[in-house]
């Protein structure tokens, strides 16, 4: 047996766990994180997300601390560095600090969580170490389950009745993706269908308090199967089932809201009705486009084909080698409203070829 | 307000690490492939902020146990015949594993370059690796080499095609230029160098001067007339006088309604300084605060280094300019002050063209830029 990971082994290029956790402590508005190890560090994150924040045309910018490590900490330990930045970071009084560690501050073996633990104040560390914990979505998850820990309710989870609650928690919205606004009021909608109200944005622009509501929702709805260990978790935590994805095409989108309506224990019929005609509403709007000769550019990351098919042959397009390319966004169109600015896409790209 | 080693200058940092200066440098260079030894997290910044090929290694955690010597050579190996050289720049972590980089690669004549990010900043970076490039100078007066060019900078295409532009002008040929050019470029690098961003001053070939600014550039003709004896400097000397009045006619029609505008800018060192030389000049602007990302080669109080956001929002707030000079990040701490982009990265708005800052269209650029943001606060103003 060979140790040696493949040259293509997906871990190799799912991005720094360091940015997946900031996604989340930068959706609590009233915390602190810090980023323990050189400043370089802190400073791509923040660039990113700060990118992303403009585009959102949201302007409050989070707070990302670096304990800006120089080659002196590198050799000596960088753990009385990061102290001192907890003690100053405290001092501000925020809602909440995470700490997040580097791949260069495990590789020399500064110790954290016991830094963290003697620090004197609530500090909330979320394991991460660059690459060397993991990706991406390894950060994102260990960050929404170090937050969820966080969660201290009023109330008794075993006296609430939640499915009394009519309330649903969205956890793990993707906070860096452009579209991260019209997917939510997209969920919104299919749940007002429902009769269903959004409890809480697990992790999205909210404060260190509303945590606090966590457990009180009659279901989780998680933004991707990806994050199925987090919904596991917060079952076990607080009870709470959850579906395991945001609903994607159009017998997705059905399926979905059967599903909720499963869960909260309501009758689905009138609500899948009322999608079914939205949707041939929509696909009439897009009727020119049938018979247009097309090919489809799907990007690695997509795994929804059958899905895609559906929409394919919904929307009447012939599939030819020399057809239009048609790009399939990334990450997949949320309900049937993120299928509509699909659909536009795609004629717009018919247009442009025709011109 | 100082930015010391305090809290507040941990804060939202706003200026990359040396790693992604190097890799900025060498990627400006076709016919380089550039291999940046380390994790996905290190290849994603400099490569959404270049758009070039890179390349990396992609670390995981086996071969920070195990060594990194066998992804290495592969990636090397296999990069090898398509490319006339390979860089290797080392990150933080396999730069204190102790692999000696030079011996893994023996069998390839590669150049490694050893700037983690925790060795210092940007500019530290792009220097660094400068340095460990192949130059080969040539002999006398065969050309003039063009410095200052990096590619994270707005103003990179068009400060290349302004200085190309007035060297042509000149009759004086271009050698290299850094760092945007190609790989056989430099063997075959001129004696002289003229800049358009003088923080990044190379070292190869004798000074002759910077592009940036009309006195600058004044000054950078002469002594390359004194050097080049069939340089025309006429057509030069000409479209600085040119230049001159046209913007003084603007600034004068400016003034004659308006104040001059109080001032906040924060660039990098040389950036900063052009920025206020020429607002004081046109506009008898009052500079409030003067900000550089980098170092300033000399200790002065009239520039200070301030690379966290939260400074920078805490000066704009203390001196309420009626101007900001940055970057994305200035523009969106600036409230209602007018906002000129001078500094990486600019965000948020489309930049089809190749704006220069450097030559005269670069000070013509520059001063329309400022007018028109003025003006436009001015008139905002007046509604409110």
């Amino acid at each position: 047996m060979s140790l040696n990971p493949s040259p293509l082994s997906t871990s190799r290029t799912g991005g720094c766990t360091l940015t997946g956790a900031l996604a989340v402590t930068t959706g609590i508005k009233d915390s602190v994180t810090i980023i323990h190890g050189p400043s370089g560090c802190a400073h791509h994150n923040f660039s990113l997300l700060h990118a992303t924040i403009l585009d959102n045309d949201c302007m409050v910018i989070p707070s990302v601390i670096s304990s800006a490590m120089s080659e002196y900490d590198v050799i000596f330990g960088g753990e009385e560095a990061l102290l001192k930045v907890i003690n100053e970071t405290a001092a501000g009084n925020p809602g909440i600090i995470f700490v997040l560690s580097t791949c260069i501050t495990e590789t020399i073996g500064d110790d954290v969580l016991a830094v963290t633990r003697n620090a004197g104040v609530p500090v909330c560390m979320v394991p991460t170490g660059g690459f060397l914990g993991g990706d991406f979505e390894t950060g994102f998850s260990h960050a929404l389950i170090a937050v969820s820990n966080l969660a201290n309710p009023m109330v008794k989870p075993g006296e609430y009745s939640r499915t009394d609650s009519r309330t649903v928690n969205l956890v793990g919205e993707k906070n860096l993706e452009y579209e991260v606004k019209e997917n939510f009021l997209e969920i919104k909608r299919l749940l007002s269908l429902l009769d269903l109200a959004i409890n809480l944005r697990f992790a999205h622009d909210i404060s260190r308090s509303e945590i606090d509501r966590l457990p009180f929702a009659s279901m989780n709805i998680l933004r991707e199967p990806a994050l199925t260990a987090v919904g596991n978790h917060l079952q076990a935590a607080f009870g709470t089932p959850f579906i395991n994805s945001f609903p994607l095409g159009i017998s997705g989108t059905l399926s979905f809201i059967i599903n909720v309506a499963l869960v909260a224990g309501s009758p689905p019929e009138k609500a899948l009705e009322a999608e079914k005609k939205y949707q041939e509403e929509v696909f009439k709007e897009f009727s020119d486009l049938r018979g247009a000769r097309v090919r489809l550019k799907i990007p690695s990351g997509i795994q929804e084909n059958l899905l895609i098919e559906e929409i394919f042959h919904k929307a009447g397009f012939i599939e030819s080698p020399d057809g239009v390319l048609l790009p399939v966004p990334y990450p997949f169109p949320v309900g049937t409203n993120g299928m509509k600015r699909m659909l536009h896409l795609w004629r717009r790209a018919l247009i442009c070829r025709a011109v | 307000m100082e930015e010391g080693t305090d809290l507040q200058g941990c804060l939202n940092p706003v200026w990359p690490c040396a790693l992604t200066g190097a890799v900025t440098a060498l990627s400006g260079f076709s016919g380089i492939a550039v291999v940046i030894h380390g994790s996905s997290g290190c290849y994603f910044y400099p490569a959404t902020l270049l758009h070039n090929d890179l390349h990396s290694t992609f670390l995981v955690e086996q071969e920070v146990v195990f060594g990194s010597s066998e992804r290495l050579s592969e990636l090397v190996k296999e990069l090898s015949p398509d490319y006339q050289k390979v860089a290797v720049v080392n990150s933080c972590v396999p730069s204190i594993l102790g692999e000696d980089i030079r011996d893994i690669l023996s069998e390839y004549t590669i150049i490694f370059i050893d700037t983690p990010g925790f060795t210092g900043d940007f500019e530290s970076g792009y220097l660094g690796a400068v340095k460990g490039l192949p130059v080969t100078m040539g002999t006398g007066a065969d050309g003039v080499n063009i410095e200052g060019i990096n590619l994270i900078d707005p103003f990179a295409r068009g400060n290349q095609r302004e200085a190309e532009r007035l060297l042509q002008l000149m009759g004086v040929p271009v050698g290299t230029i850094f760092c945007h050019d190609s790989y056989q470029s430099l063997n075959r690098a001129a004696s002289f160098s003229i800049t358009v961003n003088p923080d990044l001053h190379t070292g190869y070939g004798h000074e002759m001067g910077s592009l940036l600014g009309l006195s600058s550039i004044r000054k950078t003709v002469k002594t390359l007339a004194d050097t080049f004896c069939n340089a025309d400097t006429c057509g030069i000397e000409n479209e600085v006088r040119v230049v001159e009045e046209r913007i003084t006619k603007a600034a004068d029609k400016y003034l004659k309604r308006f104040d001059p505008p109080t001032v906040t800018i924060f660039s990098t060192c040389s950036y900063s300084g052009f920025a206020a030389t020429t607002l004081k000049q046109y506009l008898d602007a009052d500079i409030l605060y003067c900000g550089s990302r980098n170092e300033p080669p000399r200790p002065s109080a009239k520039v200070i280094k301030v690379t966290s956001l939260a400074t920078i929002q805490s000066a704009i707030r203390e001196h309420s300019p009626d101007l900001v000079l940055g970057s994305t990040f200035e523009r969106s701490v600036a409230g209602d002050a007018a906002f000129v982009a001078l500094t990486p990265p600019v965000r948020g708005e489309f930049r089809l063209s190749s704006k220069p800052l450097a030559g005269t269209e670069g000070e013509l650029s520059f001063m329309e830029d400022v007018l028109n943001a003025c003006m436009d606060r001015q008139q905002r103003k007046s509604v409110k």
